[in-house]
């Protein structure tokens, strides 16, 4: 059967076993488990050090009830950045390129926050539907818009986590099938799209840390107003 | 778009949040601190009173 380019991101399967759960339980492999020594090796370190950046980062804004969702949002953090940085590897497979698990983690943590909100300071909560300042006539369209734009948030966390992994790793398979189909025919045209094909890899990297980031940080934002 | 095959989302969303909740957050929730955040003492001051000499 001829191959479409979006057939990279059907979820792989081997006769029925659902080969998606190796990919999600990688990340944790590459994680080195805490020992009683004083001075640990270099790996150790380096994820201590990067799990007290973030956690630190992300807790910052938050007031010390919001505190309770340090492990979640940092775990979540670390989750997403590691598999998407692993998707890059050729011959991998990305599971934030399927909407079911970006929606699976979107939804349920963002109607938390929301939940949150509404069960310890209701009033505070569905006050943020109406901005300050606004002139009496528009507080009707004003309520509607901002109440689209609350109920709106999960898909577009989800959406657009799944949206940039998906179009950064079609553009690169496309641009490398574009290297590889002019091989044979221009090989300096073949260069230079080469050339653009490691822009590109270095514009995914950034991507996949940046977009794991946005995820977490907007998720963070969402608690702030909340809680 | 194969990503939008509803068949293997039930697996997937819930695979994703098993080793979410089982994997990572036990595997960080036993992350070592090396220094853990301390709350500043708050020192109460007990200035001397002075006064200006103006001549």
């Amino acid at each position: 059967m001829n191959l479409s380019f979006f057939d990279q991101f059907a979820s792989p399967q081997l006769l029925g076993i659902p080969l998606i759960l190796l990919s999600m339980l990688f990340p944790a492999l590459l994680l080195p488990s805490p020992t009683n020594r004083w001075v640990t090796n270099r790996l150790s370190t380096l994820q201590s050090w990067f799990l007290q950046l973030i956690t630190k980062q992300l807790m910052i804004p938050l007031n010390k009830m919001g505190h309770k969702w340090a492990l979640i949002l940092s775990s979540l953090m670390t989750f997403l950045l590691l598999i998407n940085l692993l998707g890059l590897l050729p011959y991998t497979f990305t599971p934030t390129t399927q909407l079911s698990m970006n929606m699976a983690l979107a939804f349920p943590l963002w109607l938390a926050t929301l939940l949150t909100g509404l069960r310890n300071q209701p009033s505070i909560s569905l006050g943020h539907l109406l901005p300050e300042g606004t002139p009496t006539i528009l507080i009707p369209a004003l309520i509607l818009i901002e109440t689209t734009s609350l109920l709106i948030r999960p898909l577009a966390l989800g959406v657009r986590l799944t949206a940039n992994l998906t179009a950064g790793h079609l553009l690169i398979q496309l641009i490398s099938t574009a290297t590889m189909a002019l091989l044979p025919i221009m090989p300096t045209i073949s260069i230079l799209t080469a050339f653009i094909l490691l822009l590109l890899t270095i514009l995914e990297l950034a991507v996949a840390m940046i977009q794991a980031y946005v995820f977490v940080l907007l998720l963070s934002l969402y608690l702030q107003e909340n809680i | 778009m194969p990503q939008l095959n509803p068949n293997p989302w039930f697996i997937i969303m819930l695979m994703s949040w098993l080793t979410f909740s089982f994997l990572m957050q036990p595997k960080l929730l036993s992350f070592l601190p090396t220094n853990l955040p301390t709350s500043k003492t708050k020192t109460i001051l007990n200035p001397t009173p002075w006064s200006w000499p103006w001549t």
